[in-house]
Order: structure tokens, then sequence, then C-alpha cells
């Protein structure tokens, strides 16, 4: 039997010997993140059919909930666990070429550490090791986005760092407040009790932990410091950060909400944050010329598309988020991966000097066309079964307001569309200075490669990830099932 | 009077997390603001050790028999602020750092001059 503990231990351990590695050949470093995250997926896969069965609990010094800390591998975690390893391996297979510069052992410690803390965040049961892990993957993502050190980078770490340390703070206060009412720390036990106290004393500790991991999740208005951080750090860390980072800051608000506090009062607020968030993403994407940007305010629009599906709250809305989530991530990674070996072509981010760039890079223009067309929703691409889950999601409601709300956020699929399709045309259509032809190197083009074709299947056969959601979204909305599978 | 009393520990953390905030957001200095912050972090950590406190509690060791388990502090907060200092500690160390950086890269510690990044 596989334990679930090793998802966290393994990348853990394999982070703090990696310098160790070091000493004995400085080759050996970039491979290591590789191994530990192949383990990892290898590790998600074996124990998925396992889980959509029951959750296994992991109960930590042998004591039982509540009195220890407790890992739940539930269909949301693995699933979760199973996505940020995917991500993560293809990314470290792109890093293994791109990161040149710099001190590339430290690069490498922090990006396992950072899916480490991912990891951990999805898997835990206990409310204050969800902050601890929490913490770990933003430290190491400030750090990393700080790695290039030069102006925009550190200026954007450090914008990043005192918002992101506010924002813990504040968490972890909620924390200290759920422990001061309720005496334990595990979810199950806290969300079980929470209907025993009065609902204006939990209303405190809820507003502080959506906003404290609200900023990491980018949920407007404390998104400010996504578009510099995710524009300034390397492309694989961009890659990272979008497409994992700031998922798992949604994921850890909506287990706060769904699970612990089974809020539904506050979902509506929520949906309203939600097309707001993807509003004003999308409409700060149009007006960009730098392409990192343009993709960064990109996924503060999607993960408002996000937040609006899940709040929705019905099982086909939890579907269509975490649908979307999934096409989002690998969308996002495949464009940012892309992308970085377009401006290392071009030599600036301007999106203007990517003329002819079709000519130039065909399988990396290719790579980053389909990407586009898939965060746009196009069939037969990954982001168009995303997109009708949440539609008739929307529609299902058969309420005025939710009509209005889908238009909304289709008119902001539209925006979408028009700068996705006029960065595709500068590459594809516009003439540019006469260059070689000359891809990115094959290990660029390996993640690529397998990007491009997850992207495609799972357009053509959504079908495959839909039943693994279904049973992740009534987790997700089952919360008196979650109690029980825990408490027993 | 004895409202005061029983709660001089949540109004001090509360007020060193407020006057944290307010450094943070009025300040114009990188050093000033990594300041604030500290202070903030100083008042979740007493807050915290404050929700398990018990006046003239003791240690929750079982050594000798004549202290009753109702007379000892809660071990669980304080193991918390043992964790929530060490990652306190982390963000600074590396905010600090990245300071330097700033202060080499612009010449400047005040924000409202280090503004190449914008919307």
């Amino acid at each position: 039997m596989v334990n679930p503990i090793l998802l966290i231990a393994v990348p853990l351990g394999l982070a703090f010997a990696l310098p160790l590695f070091g000493l004995l050949s400085k080759k050996l470093v970039k491979y290591i993140p590789v191994l530990a995250l192949l383990f990892n997926l290898v590790v998600s896969l074996i124990l998925l059919p396992r889980v959509l069965e029951r959750p296994i609990q992991v109960f930590i010094g042998g004591f039982s909930p509540p009195f220890c800390i407790n890992l739940v591998a539930g269909p949301v975690g693995i699933i979760f666990a199973a996505l940020i390893s995917l991500v993560g391996l293809l990314v470290s297979v792109y890093s293994i070429d791109y990161i040149r510069e710099g001190p590339r052992e430290k690069y490498h410690v922090l990006y396992l550490l950072l899916l480490t803390g991912a990891t951990g965040v999805v898997l835990t049961g206990d409310i204050f090791n969800l902050f601890v892990f929490f913490e770990i993957l933003c430290i190491s993502s400030y750090a990393l986005v700080a790695y290039p050190g030069d102006k925009p980078a550190i200026e954007s770490a450090i914008k990043y760092l005192i918002q992101g340390a506010v924002g813990s703070s504040l968490a972890l206060i909620g924390v200290g407040l759920l422990y001061g009412l309720f005496g334990t720390l595990n979810m199950a036990d806290i969300a079980g009790r929470i209907t025993s106290v009065k609902p204006i004393s939990v209303f405190v500790p809820l507003a502080l932990m959506i906003t404290g991991f609200g900023v990491e999740a980018a949920i407007f208005p404390l998104n400010s410091w996504l578009p510099d951080a995710h524009s300034s750090a390397p492309s694989s860390i961009s890659a990272i950060l979008s497409g994992i980072a700031i998922e798992v800051g949604l994921y850890a608000v909506v287990r706060v909400t769904f699970t612990v506090f089974g809020a539904s009062s506050i979902f509506m607020f929520l949906t309203f944050l939600g097309i707001l968030t993807l509003l004003i993403g999308e409409m700060c994407a149009f007006s960009q010329t730098n392409i990192k940007r343009m993709l960064a305010y990109s996924s503060i629009g999607q993960i408002g598309l996000i937040l609006f599906a899940l709040t929705i709250a019905t099982p086909y809305g939890v579907t269509g988020g975490l649908f979307q989530l999934i096409s989002h991530t690998l969308a996002k990674a495949l464009l940012f991966l892309s992308a970085g070996y377009m401006i290392y072509r071009a030599g600036s981010m301007d999106i203007s000097t990517f003329k002819g760039m079709g000519k130039k890079m065909p399988l990396t223009s290719l790579a980053f066309t389909i990407g586009a067309f898939s965060l746009v929703g196009l069939p037969p691409f990954a982001g168009f079964p995303g997109k009708f889950l949440i539609v008739r999601a929307a529609l299902a409601e058969e309420t005025t307001l939710f009509t209005v709300l889908i238009g909304l956020a289709l008119l902001g699929t539209v925006i979408e569309g028009a700068y996705f399709f006029r960065v595709v045309q500068i590459i594809y259509f516009k003439e540019g200075t006469a260059g070689r032809r000359k891809e990115a190197p094959l290990a660029a083009l390996i993640p690529i490669f397998i990007l491009m074709t997850l992207i495609i299947v799972i357009g053509i056969y959504p079908g495959l990830v839909t039943t693994l959601l279904n049973s992740a979204a009534s987790e997700l909305l089952n919360r008196f099932g979650y109690i029980r599978s825990v408490l027993g | 009077m004895s409202f005061l009393h029983n709660y001089i520990y949540y109004f001090g953390a509360f007020g060193l997390i407020f006057i944290g905030l307010y450094i943070i957001l009025v300040k114009r200095n990188l050093i000033k603001i990594i300041i604030g912050l500290s202070i903030l972090e100083t008042g979740v950590n007493l807050f915290l050790v404050s929700i398990g406190y018990i006046s003239s509690g003791t240690a929750p060791i079982f050594s000798r028999p004549e202290v009753e388990a109702a007379r000892m502090v809660d071990p669980v907060p304080q193991a918390l602020v043992l964790t929530a200092i060490v990652i306190g500690v982390a963000v600074l160390a590396l905010a600090l750092s990245l300071t330097i950086r700033v202060y080499r890269h612009f010449g400047t510690l005040n924000l409202r001059k280090i503004k190449e990044q914008r919307w």
C-alpha cells in the first residue's frame, strides 16, 4: 500500500538533500526535481483509483483525529496532487535547459519546495498545517520571482512579499480565532462544530481567511502583485505560478468556505467577486503590449471564471470550475513555456517583435496557438468543455441574475479571444525580419509537445476527466461526508 | 476594570496588529514597512499565545503530582507560535535581503520613487 505522505516527504527530503548531490556533481542537480516529481506523479496515479472509492486517511504520530495532524487524500486532494506533479514534472524537464544563469542549485531547491508546499496544502486535513504548507509555497515563490536578480524582478518580488506576508498574517489570525472558539485545529472537527456558535463569531475568522488566502489566489482587489511577479519571473516559474500557485490559493479559499465553514450565504458574494475579477483581468490584459504581462492578466481573468463557476455550488458548477481549472493549468503552462523561448529568440517581451515567428519557430508557435485557442475555449481543445460546463451550470440555475452573470463571463471570453487572436495574427501573418529557422531545444520541446497532446486529448474526450471531477465535486459539496470520513 | 484585566493580552495583541498594519499602509520607506511587518507578526504571535494562557498557570509537564491539569496552560498555541516565529524569521530575512538588492538597483528605499512596474 502506497502511503500518501510520500507525496510530501519525498520532494521535501530531496529538496534539502539536493545541495549534497551538488557536491557530487554539478550536472546531477537539475535532474533531481525531475526524479522527485516523476515519483510523485506515479504515486498519485496509483492512489487515484483507490481514493475514488474511499478517501485515504493518514494520521501522523499514531493518534486518531482530532488529536493528530492528519492528511486527507480524497478525490480533490489526489487530483490536485496529480495535476501539480504533472505540470511540475514537465516544467522541471523544461528548466533543465532553460535555467542557465544564476545560482542554479538554489533554483532547483526552491522549485521543489514550492511544489512540496502546494502538494501539502491540497492534502492536509489540519488548518494550521494548511497555513504552514501555504507559507512554504509562498516563501519559495517570493524567492523564485527574485531569481533573475534584475531591476523588475527585485521590485516585483518585494511587492509580492509584502502583500503575501500581510495576507498570511491575516490568515493566521483567522486560524487563531478558530482555535480560540473550538479548541481544535482539525478541519473536519471544526466543520462539525461550526454551527454550535453564533454566526457572527465565525464571520470574522472566515473574512480573515478568505482575505489571507485570497491574496495568493489573486482574487480582485487583492491581485495587484500578480502581473508584476508573473511577468518578471523566469518563464518556467511564471508557468508554475500561473498554473499551480494561484490555483492552490483558490483551493485554500474554496476548502475553507465550502468544507470548514459551510458558508453558503457568502457564495453569492464570491460569485460577484469572481465575475469582477474576470472582467478586470481580461480588460487589463487587452491593453497590454508585453506578452508575459498579458498572460498574467489573463490568469487573473481565468481565476475569476473558476471562482465564479465553483461558487455556483451545484454539482454542474463545481465540476465545470474544476474542469476549467485543469484546462487553465495545462494551457497557461503551455503558453508560458512556449512564450519563454519566443522571448529568448525575439530578445524582447514586446508582442510586436514576434512578427514572423511562425516561420522562425513553427513548432513553438503552433504550441502557443494551441494554448491560446484552448484558453479562449475553441473546440476541439480542453478549454471548450470547461467553458461549456460552466455555461450549462449557470443556465441550469434558471434565474435572471445568473443569466446576466454568464453573459458578462462570455463577454470576458470575447475580450480574451480578441487579444489572443491579435498575438496569433502577429505571429503568423505579419512579415518579420528574415531569420534562420531554429526551434527551441529538445528539453523544451518535449514538455511543450506533451502539454499540447494532453490539451487536445482532453478536449476530444472530456469524459476522461469529468468522471474524476464528479467525485471531486461531490467531496467539496458534501461536507458531512467529509466530516464523517475523517472522524469516523 | 476586571474586563480590562481579563482581556489585556488581547488588547495588546490587536493593538500591535493594528500598529503594524498602519505602518505598512502609511510609511514609504521599505525598512519601515518591514519593521511594520515584524510588529504585525509579533502581534499575531502574542494573540496566539494568549489564547491558551491561564493566569498564573504552569507548564504542561506531568512531573509533580500536586499540579493539576486545570492549572496548566494550553501547549498547542505555544507550538503554533514557535512555528509562526520560524516562518516570520524566514519572511523577514528574505525581505531584508531583497531590500539590499532594491537599494543596489534603485539607490533609494522610498517606494514612491520605485515604480517601474505598473498596470
